[in-house]
């Protein structure tokens, strides 16, 4: 018998008002866990999934649309872009690469596909240093080919040599009479790609004259029902209509929705100083005094959103906290309610020889032991949150998000909670070192 | 006033010795003042202090138990003066030499009748390791048989021995029994002051049992009223014409 076994008796007795407490505790260490883990892993997988894109080209309404539109696929570019400004721009600026990217179109409305060309895959690369792997198959090379990103595969179980037709339009775009299923054109999986962790991995690739033709295709049939009512397409139509090849094609066809751009430096200079010079010089391009281009610097643009989504986590951290400290008071209150009852098993210890300090110990003791039990509930149920939290991310928001909390933030958490526990237990331990013998050892009557 | 080296106490001819004591209690329910001239037990003596009720036994036994202070007057226990110790080293004093049997028993609830005789060990100079086995051997001495049964489990006369055995585990020098038998029948109160009195014998413990209780008179040697050692009156008239 040692004062451990009067403390874990004395847990053990109240176990319903032990387990509420430790549990208090635990979903307040969890909350916080969660917070921490996913405020920096959210931070990284928005600066992962800009990959070595310096500046980002679009006709969407703000530079921060269309970084979340353009590489982390929240919606379809609003407003198109010719594939003759796109030829034009890469001539006249200092860029190492620009690769164009036309999105718009899904694979059953949910998978974003992403239309472009072999520099997407050569230079391009989805996360830094981290460039595209095959897992299975090749790149496109032909018309209607499409390589499918690994996320994608997995959730439409697409295999090499699949025939697939496209979706016109996502499920979240605008004007949901535009969305249909593209029956004419066929394409077919050639490749699978490995896993990169970002966004891009549960997007479909293929080349530009494949999207072009599927919407040269819609343009011919417009003008060819031009002045005609309205109707449904009848089977023998359907049959008749002639397939659109490339030859087919006019420059309208050939638009695009983004560009992706790496400026040229010298190794170890200050891209910084210089992304802000081409994008004053290309919003100054009077070719774009009309219809004037959006040009967003991803990494700024991120940083711009961090900043605001910070102020929202320090909300939540204060919430967090508060959650935190009203749990310790939660353990002062469970502590403080016994001590009436312990009043006489106080007593008995002290007339048996326990000094005041041992009372005092056994109480902050216990005290301390709910808090470590409740840190380990918490650090169990913090790091299945955040599995939870991540996957839920992964799936509505495409962004992956690795929650993992180093070795020494979990230590500070459980040792914080610690110190926690033990401030709630001082009150009641001074309770139980005042407590009189002889009052308390009165008869019961 | 005598304060001995901890090595003398061992070697001292009393087991307790009271003397000069003076403590006033003022309550709620009034107050009274407590004296005790001298009062002295040999090792191993056992001794009856009959009181009326409410006539400050109980205050007695925590100023000797160093639970209280008195006013003035001295309190040695093995020839050492409880109250000139202070804090832990009082505690520690206690648990080493002198064991309490009480009334309601004020048994550790939600403990076994094994862990209940352990507690009082635990604070004692008894080396741990002999713990267990000394604790076994007490509460089997005593007929109880099944150690683990938590105490609240156990019936009213075990539940007393288990009290008994948990008084007396750290040997002590001196037994205080504060209305022992006050909850039982006569018959039962009877078996129950010979089960304490055997215990102290073995153990070389003195007792000092105070109660109300005429009936137990006959099974002590020594019987001696509280107010001829000095008392306890109401203050006021009397306290004022001495």
């Amino acid at each position: 018998m040692t004062d451990w076994t009067i403390v874990t008796r004395s847990l053990r007795a109240r176990l319903f008002s032990t387990v509420t407490t430790v549990a208090s505790v635990g979903v307040a260490v969890a909350l916080m866990l969660v917070l921490i883990m996913m405020r920096s892993a959210g931070r990284e997988a928005f600066e992962r999934g800009s990959g070595n894109v310096h500046l980002l080209v679009s006709r969407d309404a703000s530079p921060l649309v269309s970084v979340l539109n353009g590489l982390f696929y929240a919606g379809a570019p609003a407003k198109p872009l010719m594939f003759t400004e796109y030829e034009s721009l890469k001539k006249s600026l200092p860029v190492d690469w620009a690769v164009p990217v036309q999105l718009g179109d899904s694979y059953e409305g949910k998978w974003p596909v992403l239309a472009t060309n072999e520099d997407f895959y050569t230079k391009f690369e989805p996360a830094e240093h981290t460039p595209w792997q095959l897992a299975q198959g090749t790149w496109f090379a032909k018309n209607f080919e499409v390589v499918v990103g690994a996320q994608a595969a997995r959730g439409t179980g697409l295999k090499l040599g699949d025939k697939i037709y496209l979706t016109h339009g996502t499920a979240g775009s605008r004007g949901a009479g535009s969305v249909h299923v593209h029956k004419e054109y066929k394409y077919t999986v050639v490749g699978i790609l490995k896993p990169t962790g970002t966004n891009h991995d549960r997007v479909l690739f293929t080349n530009l004259p494949s999207a072009w033709i599927i919407h040269a295709h819609d343009r011919i049939e417009r003008e060819e029902h031009k002045g005609q009512p309205e109707h449904e397409e009848t089977e023998a139509e359907h049959a008749n209509e002639k397939l659109v090849t490339e030859a087919d094609l006019i420059p309208e066809d050939r638009k695009i929705t983004n560009i992706f751009m790496r400026v040229l430096t010298r190794p170890g200079a200050d891209v910084g100083a210089l992304i802000p010079v081409v994008m004053e010089q290309m919003r100054r391009d009077p070719a774009f005094a009309a219809s004037p281009l959006t040009v967003a610097g991803p990494s700024r643009e991120i940083a711009r959103l961090m900043d605001i989504v910070g102020n929202i986590d320090q909300i939540l951290f204060a919430m967090a906290v508060v959650v935190m400290v009203s749990s310790g008071v939660g353990i002062m209150l469970a502590l403080y309610n016994s001590m009436e009852q312990r009043r006489r098993q106080i007593a008995v210890l002290r007339v048996l020889g326990a000094s005041q300090p041992r009372i005092f110990g056994l109480i902050l003791t216990e005290s301390a032991m709910i808090g470590i039990f409740g840190a380990i509930a918490g650090i169990g149920g913090g790091l299945l949150g955040a599995q939870v939290a991540a996957a839920v991310m992964r799936e509505r928001l495409g962004l992956f998000i690795d929650p993992t909390l180093p070795a020494r933030g979990l230590v500070a958490v459980a040792l914080g909670t610690l110190a926690l526990a033990c401030f709630a237990g001082v009150v009641p331990a001074v309770m139980a070192y005042r407590t009189s013998v002889a009052k308390s050892l009165r008869p019961l009557v | 006033m005598t304060n001995a080296e901890p090595a003398a106490a061992h070697h001292a001819t009393s087991a307790l010795r009271v003397s000069n004591l003076r403590f006033a209690y003022r309550g709620a329910d009034g107050g009274f003042t407590l004296r005790v001239h001298d009062l002295t037990l040999a090792r191993g003596e056992q001794m009856l202090l009959s009181a009326t009720s409410g006539g400050g036994k109980s205050t007695l036994l925590q100023l000797i138990a160093g639970l209280m202070e008195p006013d003035s007057g001295t309190i040695e226990v093995l020839g050492r003066n409880v109250h000139a110790m202070r804090g832990a080293a009082r505690d520690r004093y206690r648990g080493a030499h002198i064991g309490m049997i009480f009334q309601t028993f004020n048994l550790l609830q939600g403990f076994t009748a094994l862990e209940n005789v352990l507690a009082a060990l635990m604070f004692s100079e008894v080396p741990p390791g002999e713990h267990r086995a000394r604790a076994a051997a007490l509460l089997t001495s005593l007929g109880i048989t099944r150690h683990e049964r938590l105490v609240e489990q156990l019936s009213v006369g075990q539940q007393q021995r288990v009290a008994v055995a948990r008084a007396v585990a750290c040997s002590p020098a001196v037994v205080l029994a504060d209305e022992p038998t006050a909850s039982l029948d006569p018959e039962n109160a009877g078996v129950a002051i010979g089960l304490i009195q055997q215990a102290c014998r073995e153990k070389g413990a003195a007792l000092l049992c105070v109660s109300h209780d005429p009936a137990i008179a006959a099974r002590f040697e020594r019987v001696q009223k509280l107010a001829d050692l000095g008392g306890a009156t109401s203050p006021g008239p009397q306290e004022a014409a001495r």
